[in-house]
């Protein structure tokens, strides 16, 4: 109501804007002329007002209550109550409002005219006083003829004429002279009130800002009302109260009209007229919004039960038993150590949620000391309250364990120590089992070579080499039988004694054949001199200060063999040709130290393990392949499966990792069993077996079945740790080897011993 | 008998059964139940009257019974009421040490079946031979390389005292050395002939009782069926080229040389190395021999046929031996147990029972296996078969058929730090040779003892 009130009001107050200038005139007028009459507003106008005011209430209503009584024309009537009321309501605001703008709004435009307060010669009090205002020209700035009149339109229009309008006669305003940029420039330097003026639009002219719009704008930066003669903190006029004005009689002596409790007979009218209409049905009321939706009352009970089974009742509580008696037997209360047990428990753990106690009386018995907790618990359960629940897992650890076969279905496997060789001093660096299974070749740091039977233990031959051993390794071929050993910048080719005839010759053929293939390289000699000792039947110098040789690896034909040597300068990998009696270096530049080296048991590539990674050689294409990424900070020692397409890398850093060179350049497992570095791992050439060796003295023995169908994964089972090693200087078991046709390890270790573990 | 009342406690009802001499009426006896062996011993020395006490040794349900026969009977749940039958056999006295023969290297084989003498042979190429008073009466430089096994060919019309030595060596050959046994005699010692065929080392060598036909087996998976024969000329072409090997073999004079044999027969079924090849004690055509191919097959050798196969699945065999009624085969194997093979029984693939030991058996020998004629001593039928078995932890065991769970004793040759790699016994003198040399023990066998 009170915004469409509102609205009416603004329409009319449009309305009488149209009329204004008369009104205006008519206010301006006595302003304008009666300085008096407006001194006698101010003294006795409060009054006069009041008066006027209540006598024009009281003339409206019985104009109102006149139409109210005309049955014809109702609305019309209702409007123009509403137009009525709105234009008194909005006379009165005007007047009062605007008494005050009205009276300024001439002093807006023009200086402001000071007004003097000076003693009224009448009354006797202060009053202001405007200096007189001549009625010409001057006085009036609307009648003030602006040579333009062209009217409000954009003056850009005339921008690319000469002239910026017309006057008053039709005549051409010609565009004001403009000087160039420099002259305006100087204009502002020499005119002192150049920063005070501004545009005018209409002349294109620059014309300085009166005195009262520079006030206007300086009021309106300071963010104050606009009007100079506003006063926010105008003292209080005592236009009623106060002393003096009390009013002794009221101010009408008239009595109560009658509609104040009479009921209005215009609204009966008007009320009757609705009803009218509604039963006539010319009203129609709004539809129900539920109409749709069907009866909005029904009976529940009308559907027919339902065929379901009804819901299982409610399990009943089970009724309290003696434990939870007030005063329970002997045997129901719980021991100390029962009682500390059920504290320690959670309380979604314990089996009861109380404990027994016993009351010599009921009356004895204290509160429920639960019950402020059960009754919050309840509360939070019936707002749904979101609480943090313990989700108790309850899985059997033991079905988290791989399932795995049981080792003792996967034999045979090594599991104790048959027999024992010991060199006499010095670590075991190196050993090597023949192709036959039957021999074994053992070189420690003192330059000691041993050639003993896997079976017995007894040493058949030794070679004093007089430098460290750093690798031995036996030729693969069985048409010819011997076996490399590295020492300092030196592999020596040794054959083993007893040997029959045909191999004897065979191998010496091969090593030391009749006419010698022309000399081609110089770096590397090969000597097939007789050397220190005796079966030394070929030497191949390396480069010098190429080091010990960490590893020597045979091709599976036993024609090449790879060597490592440990120097680090100069990579030390070198390829041997035994039948061409030649020594190739097969990488100019490799990245990182090389580790280790082994040829594919089938195709010819060629695995290269540097400190982190193992790359994948073809050498036939003379093509890196792939590189293997196990994750190891330093690789100490690596296998290939027999099949050639799995490999395990082992690392200082304790990790065994299993490749499936199908898969994955990632590691298809990774085992940390060990508690030490791992220094040498070995695959079983017929056995689904492989060992690993490790700084902490143990070897562990692994199944490890590979399987041709390329969806099943390799099965890897642990099955034993063999212990038998003592650890030396932090080194522990350096090297294990498989006998070729029995499940027999041969560990060689740190402490000088050379273990045979059997089945 | 008089002690049938029980002298108070609880007591249970036992028949007592032997085999040996001393034989009690059959009769049930009420026995303590806190009785152990000793008393057991004793009521039976009591029972026959003995002048000269003889203990005994009681096997209940295949067991040596080592508890009081209640612990025995709580044990194994037997019921109060059954009878026991209990036999009992003279117990074997703890073994003891009788002599050491020192030796450079280790011995990889040993024979006591010279009589008064022990024949060695050594991973330094010699064979040896000692009397009892541990006097070396020879020393022989029979092979260049390691021997690995000895026999002695016991021939009928030789030489009278001199014995002809059968070798075998990691060099690829066996001999056959004709040894004198006197100690001041012309020719110590002559090498007869050497027997070629095989290419790897050979690993046994043994001969049959009559001493006419030799059996090697080898690392080439090869068994050679030979005979004793001398033969007057070379059989197998001297390989040309192998200077060296003839240098240090011939040496002096063409004649000295000896002849070159070759086998009968080639025996060829195993799939890996051969690890023993023994004839059967009574016969010459008939011979067992074991290998890593965890099988032992039979041998028909003068067709060269195998008859039968024992198969085990994962048992590589070190020895082997039959016991003298050729009925029950044993063979030690790498996963520390000693295998019995019953012959006879139609499913030859089935072992009887397991000798179980903590470490590597290496060598095993059958009481009377290899039977001397020259030793007057009768066999007693085999009724208690003994075997004595050494391992690399250097303790020799004496084990009993009927009880196989536990060894009936054992002994610790060199301490117990060094290999024992063979074992022989002719009666009660045990002979171990391995890595400490030689040691020989006196092992009491009752019966043996009252045979004499």
């Amino acid at each position: 109501m009170a915004a469409a009130k509102r609205d009416t009001v603004r329409a009319v107050q449009k309305k009488r804007k149209e009329r204004d200038p008369e009104e205006d005139q008519k206010d301006a007028f006595p302003e304008a002329v009666g300085l008096e009459m407006m001194s006698d507003e101010e003294s006795h106008g409060g009054e006069d007002d009041g008066d006027v005011e209540s006598d024009e209430e009281v003339d409206q209503f019985p104009e109102i209550d006149a139409r109210s009584d005309s049955d014809s024309d109702e609305e019309s009537n209702w409007d123009e109550e509403g137009e009525d009321s709105g234009d008194d309501d909005g006379d009165e605001e005007k007047r009062t409002l605007a008494s005050a703008p009205d009276s300024d709004s001439g002093s807006d435009i023009h200086m402001f005219p000071k007004a003097k307060t000076i003693i009224s010669e009448v009354t006797g009090h202060p009053k202001r006083v405007y200096p007189e205002i001549e009625p010409d020209y001057e006085s009036d700035s609307s009648t003030e003829d602006d040579p333009n009149r062209v009217g409000d339109i954009p003056m850009h229009w005339y921008d690319d004429l000469p002239h910026i309008g017309y006057d008053i006669n039709g005549k051409r305003v010609l565009r004001p002279a403009k000087g160039n940029e420099l002259d305006r420039f100087l204009e502002t330097v020499e005119d002192p009130n150049s920063w005070t003026s501004a545009l005018d639009k209409n002349t294109q002219m620059d014309k300085p800002l009166s005195p009262g719009e520079l006030d206007i704008i300086r009021r309106l930066q300071l963010g104050e009302n606009p009007d100079a003669g506003y006063d926010p903190y105008e003292p209080t006029v005592e236009w009623f109260t106060g002393k003096g004005k009390e009013e002794v009689m009221p101010l009408s002596g008239a009595p109560e009209p009658k509609r104040r409790w009479l009921p209005s007979k215009w609204e009966k009218q008007k009320i009757m007229k609705i009803v009218r209409a509604i039963r006539l049905g010319r009203i129609v009321g709004s539809k129900p919004t539920t109409a749709g939706d069907g009866p909005r009352f029904f009976a529940i009970w009308n559907e027919p039960s339902s065929t379901q089974p009804p819901p299982l009742p409610a399990p009943k509580p089970s009724l309290p038993t003696h434990a939870e008696s007030y005063n329970p037997p002997e045997e129901y209360l719980p021991t100390e150590t029962e009682r500390k047990e059920w504290e320690n428990t959670d309380p979604e753990d314990r089996e009861r949620n109380y404990l027994p106690q016993r009351y010599s009386a009921l009356r004895l018995v204290p509160a429920y000391d639960q019950f402020i907790k059960q009754r919050f618990n309840r509360q939070l359960d019936l707002y749904l309250a979101p609480r943090i629940q313990r989700t108790r897992l309850n899985i059997d650890p033991n079905s988290l364990i791989p399932k795995l076969p049981s080792p003792s279905s996967l034999r045979p496997f090594p599991n104790y120590r048959s027999l024992k060789y010991t060199h006499t001093n010095g670590q075991v660096r190196c050993v090597s089992v023949s192709p036959d299974g039957a021999w074994v070749v053992s070189g420690d740091d003192n330059g000691i070579v041993s050639l003993w039977e896997v079976n017995v233990g007894h040493e058949v031959k030794r070679w004093a080499l007089n430098s460290k051993v750093g690798t031995v390794e036996w030729c693969p071929r069985t048409d010819a039988s011997y076996f490399v050993v590295g020492t300092e910048d030196k592999l020596h080719f040794i054959i083993p004694p007893n040997l029959p005839l045909a191999v004897l010759r065979s191998t010496q053929s091969t090593l030391a054949p009749a006419t010698l293939p022309p000399v081609t390289q110089a770096s590397v000699k090969w000597s097939s001199t007789p050397g220190i000792e005796d079966g030394v039947i070929l030497t191949i110098f390396l480069p010098p200060t190429s080091g010990l040789p960490r590893q020597v690896t045979w091709h599976r034909k036993g024609d090449y063999l790879a060597s490592v040597s440990s120097s680090e300068s100069q990579g030390g990998v070198w390829i041997h040709q035994l039948s061409r009696r030649h020594s190739q270096a097969p990488f100019k530049k490799i990245k990182g130290a090389v580790q280790l080296v082994l040829f594919h048991p089938i195709k010819p590539h060629f695995f290269v393990a540097t400190q982190r990674y193992v790359r994948v050689y073809n050498l036939a294409e003379q093509k890196l392949i792939k590189t293997l990424m196990p994750g190891i900070k330093w690789i100490s020692s690596m296998d290939i499966h027999p099949s050639g397409d799995h490999v395990i890398v082992g690392g200082y850093d304790k990790k065994l990792c299993w490749f499936d060179l199908e898969l994955n350049d990632k590691p298809y497992k990774v085992l940390r069993y060990h508690t030490r570095a791992i220094r040498s791992l070995h695959f079983h050439p017929t056995y689904p077996l492989f060992a690993s060796s490790s700084d902490d003295g143990s070897i562990q023995i692994f199944h490890g079945r590979v399987y041709s169908d390329l969806m099943t994964d390799p099965l890897i089972v642990p099955l034993k740790i063999l212990r038998g090693h003592n650890v030396s200087d932090g080194l522990g078991v350096l090297q294990v080897k498989w006998a070729s046709k029995q499940p027999w390890l041969v560990s060689a270790g740190a402490d000088g011993n050379v273990i045979v573990w059997c089945s | 008998m008089a002690s049938t009342s029980a002298p108070g406690g609880a007591s249970h009802p036992v028949i007592f059964t032997t085999e040996s001499p001393y034989s009690l009426p059959s009769q049930k006896f009420m026995i303590p139940l806190d009785w152990k062996r000793y008393q057991l011993s004793q009521l039976v020395n009591k029972a026959l009257s003995l002048a000269k006490p003889v203990p005994f040794d009681f096997l209940v349900h295949g067991e040596i019974l080592r508890t009081s026969l209640g612990e025995w009977r709580t044990e194994k749940g037997f019921g109060e009421e059954d009878t026991l039958e209990i036999e009992y056999f003279e117990s074997v006295l703890p073994p003891q040490r009788m002599t050491t023969l020192p030796h450079k290297d280790w011995v990889s084989s040993i024979s006591c079946r010279i009589p008064q003498h022990f024949l060695t042979a050594a991973y330094d190429g010699h064979i040896r031979l000692f009397d009892y008073s541990q006097n070396m009466v020879r020393d022989v430089p029979a092979h260049l390389a390691p021997v690995t096994s000895v026999c002695v060919v016991p021939s009928q019309g030789s030489i009278d005292g001199s014995v002809v030595v059968a070798s075998a060596s990691h060099d690829l050959t066996a001999t056959l050395t004709r040894i004198s046994l006197e100690p001041d005699a012309m020719e110590p010692y002559q090498a007869l002939a050497s027997l070629h065929l095989h290419t790897s080392p050979l690993s046994s060598i043994a001969s049959d009782h009559s001493g006419s036909y030799l059996l090697t087996a080898s690392w080439d998976h090869l068994i050679g069926f030979w005979d004793a024969k001398i033969p007057l000329e070379d059989e197998v072409a001297v390989e040309t080229g192998d200077r060296k090997k003839r240098r240090k073999v011939g040496g002096g004079a063409e004649a000295e040389r000896p002849k070159r044999k070759a086998p009968v027969t080639v025996l060829k079924s195993h799939t890996a190395r051969v690890s023993q090849a023994l004839f059967d004690p009574g016969s010459t055509r008939k011979a067992y021999s074991c290998g890593f191919d965890s099988t032992v097959r039979t041998w028909d050798v003068e067709s060269g046929v195998c008859m039968d196969t024992i198969s085990v699945p994962e048992r590589p065999m070190l020895d082997l031996a039959i016991t003298p009624d050729g009925n029950t085969a044993l063979a030690s194997s790498t996963d520390r147990t000693v295998s019995v093979f019953d012959l006879r029984s139609p499913s030859l693939s089935s072992t009887t029972g397991t000798l179980v030991h903590p470490s590597t058996p290496s060598c095993l020998v059958c009481s009377g296996t290899r039977p001397n004629p020259s030793n007057d001593a009768p066999l007693t039928p085999a009724s208690a078969p003994q075997i004595v078995t050494g391992a690399y932890d250097g303790i020799a065991r004496l084990w009993d058929l009927r009880s196989m769970k536990n060894a009936v004793a054992s002994f610790k040759a060199w301490d117990g730090t060094m290999k024992i790699l063979s074992v022989d016994r002719v009666g009660e003198v045990v002979g171990v040779g391995g890595e400490g040399g030689v040691e020989v023990w006196r092992v009491g066998q009752g019966d043996r003892v009252l045979a004499k």
